[in-house]
């Protein structure tokens, strides 16, 4: 019962809907609408925790019925048509031994099955491609994002804050605040990775990539590597703290350019 | 024998375009003009591989279908170069 | 030794299996050694499984952890799954298509021990220090020496056996292929080919293309191993501090896009074989024929085709643009879509049918049961929001896990399925049926808890303790599954003395010609010429051959029957007879063994182990220089050998070839691998040009010095096509008859190939010690990146001259003692490879000397 409500809670949200209909511009443009105007903080910004959270729902679900349904129904035709003995003669043309191979019949069931399950799933894609969208354009609508630059080492993660000061170990951030990070790495390939934030990206030497997250909650989150760079792979973990804005910023003000090591948290 | 002229024929355009390739190189049209002498020497060049394709290798004279085949070694090859370079631009 | 046995021992002796060149053999070795690195696989995952019971390493150290982890990946992936297909495919595909052997029987005894001394190579890395750990992905630059903690020995002995692995597919694929399009039974057309031959051959259509990709991929990784260039490294930090910048900026991604390039086809070369094994036993086991049979023909090869272009799925969170992420979103998920299809056509050919539910088709059934689960489970990964999150957790090895060894899972069945055909012998039902219990109830314990744990990120050691019980469950999974192989072996072991005997055709409405004749198939396979003209199969006498070469269509078709023509028969069982007669043109029968391809292998072997002790271009020990010298002498003398020993493989007097009817099949071998070829260059030449890209077109002169001159590649552009012209001219010479035509335009051919490579050396020379401001230190492998790709592409093609030069030196003497004359094709295909290095040249000229 709780996953039909929740079904429903989604289905109603109207950006559903919305952006199954709406072309890719349009799209980003109603979703980004609804923060625009005054804002001194991104708390009301669809994170990219809140759109993961709602497709994997609606893909579990689906998943599930479509799995049980298909699964259940090819179990149920073999024993339907499980071989009986002392059955009656019947009328059924067998194949027989060095016979050119030729099809069965049922071809239009066959179409019929493949179209429905074709239109799932490119729907659901579909829906999916345009907060694949919101998500690669959102923080370029925010001039006020917080930037932090994330460089990947053998085995920890380093922060560079917008002044300069860097930090090993943990990652702090204002709550509320759309904070993206440039990811890059020293020696070899890491992945960056915070799971309740839903923020991941790979971190590639010679390369920069992007994500960003909007902590919404204070609190101490865990940051893992998910690309395996060597023996310390397990451990190469790192902390993300949200805090209060004003601790925030009281923080913020004795960093300078100087670098830190904060103990990773076991 | 007529086939000999021919590879004689196409052995002297082979020899031709690839001087003119360096000549290219040589008259400084890399300074001016790189993407056009760019295009310029690999046309050539290509021009050249498919003479050697289908007259040295005699895929002219062979059924369509062995040319279909390097074809498709091709396509592959071009695939992965095309989108992979496309992918960082 | 009787003579039907073509000159092979018989099976009961040892020394059959290394002489033996006959295509069942061959699938019989295939088995047993997938299965021993099955095995070799799975204790090592149970070693990991085992160290995954509790958060945090207690069993193994970290690096063996990782070692365990990669090496259960490569070994599964590589000397597991597609092997042990590829025995089926080697016992049933002849027999399905009404074939004899394969077209090359020796080259495909080689594919078979490249193929094992691989696997003993990767065996010997790990007692080089340790193998290689940076997870079967190899990711850039983890996958260099710089990166490779006490010396990377092991790593590069794991990288060289991938190559020798990647060679015997080579060898492999131009061998189906070329045997698939020539050699198929009279009246079998492509469309009618029995569907797991379909699936094989679009299977070796894939690995033709895929691997030679992976090979360039593996090339390239040796020799930033070997030589020391740097393709893979954008800068080696030590203990946090930079030593040494490269600036390759593409380093990591040229991996990932050549990696993956091959390694989605890869996923459907593991898995087609595995549909066709699904599609066979459920029209058997329902004794019904499959639905939509064209459309699920359709829809591989769709899938095949599409396979080449969804590759950058795996790369969604590097840095790849927007665009190219939509494109390949959509191509992923139209991917997704035949085999619904696929799936569906399965599912309907049940119903109306007479299910008999027999232990293949209990592990079929069960396979087509965790594919849904593992397409399910994809669709989710083809979503790209979803896929961020995704990215190396266990949901992405629960997923595949469920799709690779779901498709495992058939070919299980596969084994049962055709046990009785190639033993005679009739495995124990109830034992068969136990094994399926255990393996389906331990497969779904091991890998559906990682669905649900799917927040522990992948190859650690370290997870939340809140997911250990999933963990633990998964462990016990795992253990199950291991023990129900112990059935299993013990089932097949037993059964070849105890089984009851299987007959000719053990499963009722099984339709393919391996059924239709004895089990095990005699030498020659079939009693005559299989013939499927009116319709459905028949055997043709000699006298029926005979008589329909000469256009007289009313021959009979009775089979079996030795009449007429008063061959020699030199057997004594009927069958025996009518076979001797039935190679037209050859009535003495030919000697089908021969110890060269496993001496090849081992020549190999020793070769590629004498290799690994090169580090960065010095040698590392006495002993591996020993091993190189005497590995290069036995490989090069085996080969020699192999191409003196007569040899005949004749092709059958009546068969369709559409639609290279009019391509010999050497001819035919010799274009397929040039396909590959042309896609290992491609992809040397994509390399430098992503690279390049990378780093900026125009900047790219920066790295070179002004030494390096256009005029040398000139020269030697002059010199090539000179020689590929004078190749032209040997064959006509050939062809009309002239010695010494032939002998001095293949001298000539000789001396400009060898000028060729006199005046690279020259060159290389001179720019390995230039002495400038920009370079002091001269300019060579390891310079920059501008000098590992001009001086490995260059030399890669370098060494395509090489083995040219050898092959025209061997020519040149048979032509000096009078060969070729009048029958040019050995002249004509050695100049098919000749022009095609030309060809290549003519591109890396331009690239590398002009622009």
């Amino acid at each position: 019962m709780f996953y039909v409500n929740k079904l429903r809670d989604i289905c109603y949200r109207n950006d559903f809907y919305l952006s199954l209909l709406l072309t890719k511009d349009m799209a980003g443009s109603w979703l980004g609408a609804h923060i625009d105007g005054v804002l001194l903080h991104a708390g009301d910004v669809r994170a990219p925790a809140d759109v993961f959270g709602d497709i994997y729902q609606v893909f579990l679900i689906l998943g599930t019925l479509v799995g049980v349904v298909v699964i259940a129904y090819t179990l149920y035709n073999s024993y339907k048509y499980r071989a009986q003995d002392g059955a009656a003669p019947e009328s059924v043309d067998r194949p027989s031994l060095g016979e050119l191979p030729t099809s069965g019949g049922g071809g239009r069931k066959l179409f019929l099955s493949f179209s429905i399950s074709a239109i799932i799933v490119l729907s659901l894609i579909g829906w999916t491609y345009t907060t694949l969208l919101y998500v690669e354009n959102e923080p370029a609508q925010h001039e006020d994002r917080m930037d932090v630059d994330v460089v990947g080492h053998r085995f920890s993660w380093e922060f560079v804050y917008p002044n300069g000061h860097s930090a090993t170990g943990t990652l702090r951030v204002p709550k509320n605040e759309l904070v993206q990070l440039h990811l890059t790495s020293n020696d070899v390939f890491h992945n960056f990775g915070v799971p309740e934030l839903r923020v991941k990206a790979d971190a590639i030497p010679g390369q920069t990539t992007t994500a960003w997250f909007v902590g919404k909650e204070t609190g101490e989150y865990a940051a893992h590597c998910y690309e395996l760079c060597g023996s310390g792979h397990s451990y190469m973990d790192a902390t993300v703290v949200v805090m209060e804005r004003d601790a925030y910023r009281e923080w913020y003000n004795t960093t300078s350019g100087g670098n830190e090591t904060e103990a990773v948290k076991p | 024998m007529t086939r000999t002229k021919l590879y004689v024929g196409i052995y002297v355009v082979l020899f031709a375009f690839a001087t003119v390739q360096a000549l290219v190189e040589f008259a400084g049209f890399l300074e001016s003009a790189y993407w056009e002498a760019f295009a310029a020497i690999m046309v050539l060049s290509a021009i050249k591989a498919v003479l050697v394709a289908a007259y040295y290798q005699h895929l002219r004279w062979e059924p369509r279908s062995v040319s279909y085949l390097v074809a498709g070694g091709l396509v592959a090859a071009t695939a992965l170069t095309g989108a992979a370079a496309f992918s960082i631009l | 030794m009787s003579s039907h046995e073509h000159g092979l021992p018989p099976k009961s002796s040892i020394s059959r299996w290394f002489l033996t060149t006959n295509h069942k053999d061959v699938g019989i070795l295939y088995i047993v050694t997938a299965l021993f690195f099955l095995v070799f696989g799975g204790v090592l995952a149970l070693l990991f499984r085992i160290e995954l019971w509790e958060p945090g390493a207690q069993v193994l150290s970290e690096l063996s952890y990782n070692q365990s982890v990669s090496a259960h990946g490569l070994l599964m992936v590589f000397w597991f799954i597609s092997p042990f297909a590829f025995g089926f495919a080697n016992y049933v595909v002849p027999l399905q298509m009404g074939a004899e052997d394969l077209a090359f029987p020796r080259l495909n005894a080689l594919s078979y021990w490249l193929y094992l001394f691989s696997g003993l190579l990767f065996g010997v890395s790990f007692f080089q220090g340790s193998t290689f750990a940076g997870g079967w992905t190899m990711y850039a630059p983890l996958n260099v020496p710089a990166y490779i903690p006490d010396g990377a020995l092991g790593a590069t002995t794991a990288v060289l056996a991938l190559v020798m692995f990647v060679a015997s597919v080579t060898v492999s694929s131009v061998n189906f292929l070329t045997t698939m399009y020539r050699m198929r039974a009279e009246g079998l057309r492509m469309r009618d080919l029995p569907i797991f031959s379909v699936s094989i051959l679009l299977t070796v259509w894939m690995m033709l293309f895929a691997f030679a990709a992976l090979l360039a991929a593996l090339m390239i990784l040796s020799a930033d191993h070997i030589i020391g260039t740097k393709y893979f490294v954008y800068q080696i930090t030590q203990s946090g501090a930079v030593t040494r910048t490269v600036g390759n900026e593409a380093a990591s991604l040229l991996w990932a896009h050549l990696f993956w390039f091959f390694g989605h086809p890869e996923v459907y070369i593991v898995f087609f074989p595995a549909l066709g094994v699904m599609a066979e036993t459920f029209q058997t086991f329902a004794g019904r024929r499959l639905v939509g049979r064209k459309w699920f023909i359709l829809s591989m090869v769709l899938v095949a085709l599409q396979s080449f272009m969804v590759w950058m799925h795996h790369m969604f969170l590097t840095n790849i643009n927007l665009t190219i992420k939509t494109v390949f979103m959509a191509t992923t998920i139209g991917i997704s879509l035949p085999f619904d299809l696929m799936m569906f056509s399965l599912i309907y050919t049940l119903i109306k049918g007479k299910v008999r539910f027999k232990t293949p088709f209990l592990f079929t059934l069960g396979s087509v049961i965790l594919f849904i689960v593992g397409g399910i489970t994809g669709v989710f990964l083809g979503a790209v929001v979803l896929d961020y999150q995704f990215r190396g957790t266990y949901w992405v090895v629960a997923h595949f896990h469920y799709v690779m060894v779901g498709g495992a899972t058939a070919l299980f069945g596969g084994l049962y399925y055709w046990y009785p055909k190639m033993t005679g012998k009739m495995y124990d039902e109830f034992l068969g049926k136990v094994n399926f219990a255990m393996y389906f109830v331990g497969f779904n314990l091991l890998y559906f808890p990682m669905f649900v744990a799917w927040e522990t990120p992948r190859r650690v050691f370290e997870y939340e303790a809140g997911l250990t019980v999933w963990h633990q469950i998964a462990t016990i999974g795992g253990l199950l599954l291991g023990a129900s192989f112990l059935v299993m072996f013990y089932n097949l072991f037993v059964s070849l003395w105890r089984g009851a005997d299987a007959g000719d055709t053990p499963w009722e409405y099984a339709t393919s010609a391996e059924w239709a004749v004895s089990s095990p198939p005699p030498m020659d396979n079939f009693p005559g010429l299989p013939s499927y003209r009116d319709g459905s199969l028949s055997f043709l006498s000699e006298s029926a051959v005979a008589a329909r070469l000469r256009g007289d269509g009313t021959a009979s078709t009775d089979g079996g029957d030795p009449t007429a023509d008063g061959g020699v028969a030199t057997g004594t069982a009927l069958d025996t007879a009518t076979e001797t007669h039935l190679e037209t043109e050859d009535v003495e029968h030919a000697d089908h063994a021969s110890i060269w391809p496993f001496a090849v292998g081992l020549g190999a072997f020793l070769t590629m182990l004498g290799l690994s002790g090169v580090q960065q271009g010095t040698i590392v020990g006495t002993e591996y220089a020993a091993l190189l010298g005497v590995g290069g002498v036995v490989t090069f003398g085996s080969l020699v050998a192999m191409t003196r020993e007569p040899f005949h493989a004749p092709e059958a007097a009546l068969a369709e070839r559409f639609p290279y009817a009019d391509v010999e099949k050497l001819k035919l071998g010799m274009w397929v691998f040039l396909a590959s070829d042309v896609v290992l260059f491609g992809a040397f030449i994509g390399s430098h040009a992503f690279i390049r890209v990378a780093h900026g077109w125009r900047e790219w002169h920066n790295l070179i010095p002004a030494e390096h001159v256009t005029m040398p590649g000139l020269i030697n552009t002059y010199l090539l096509l000179t020689s590929s012209f004078l190749v032209v001219l040997a064959m006509v010479a050939a062809k009309k008859g002239s010695r010494r035509g032939t002998v001095l335009s293949l001298v000539g051919t000789l001396a400009l190939g060898i000028g060729f490579l006199v005046n690279k050396a020259l060159e290389w020379q001179h720019l390995f010690h230039v002495h400038s401001e920009a370079f002091p230190q001269g300019w060579d492998l390891s310079t920059n990146v501008a000098s590992s790709t001009f001086y490995l592409t260059t030399g890669l093609h370098g060494a395509h001259v090489a083995v040219g030069l050898v092959i025209c030196a061997y020519m040149t003497i048979r032509a000096w003692n009078g060969a070729y004359q009048g029958d040019p094709d050995a002249i004509e295909y050695f100049g098919l490879y000749w022009h095609f290095v030309d060809i290549v040249w003519l591109f890396l000229f331009p690239l590398f000397y002009i622009l």
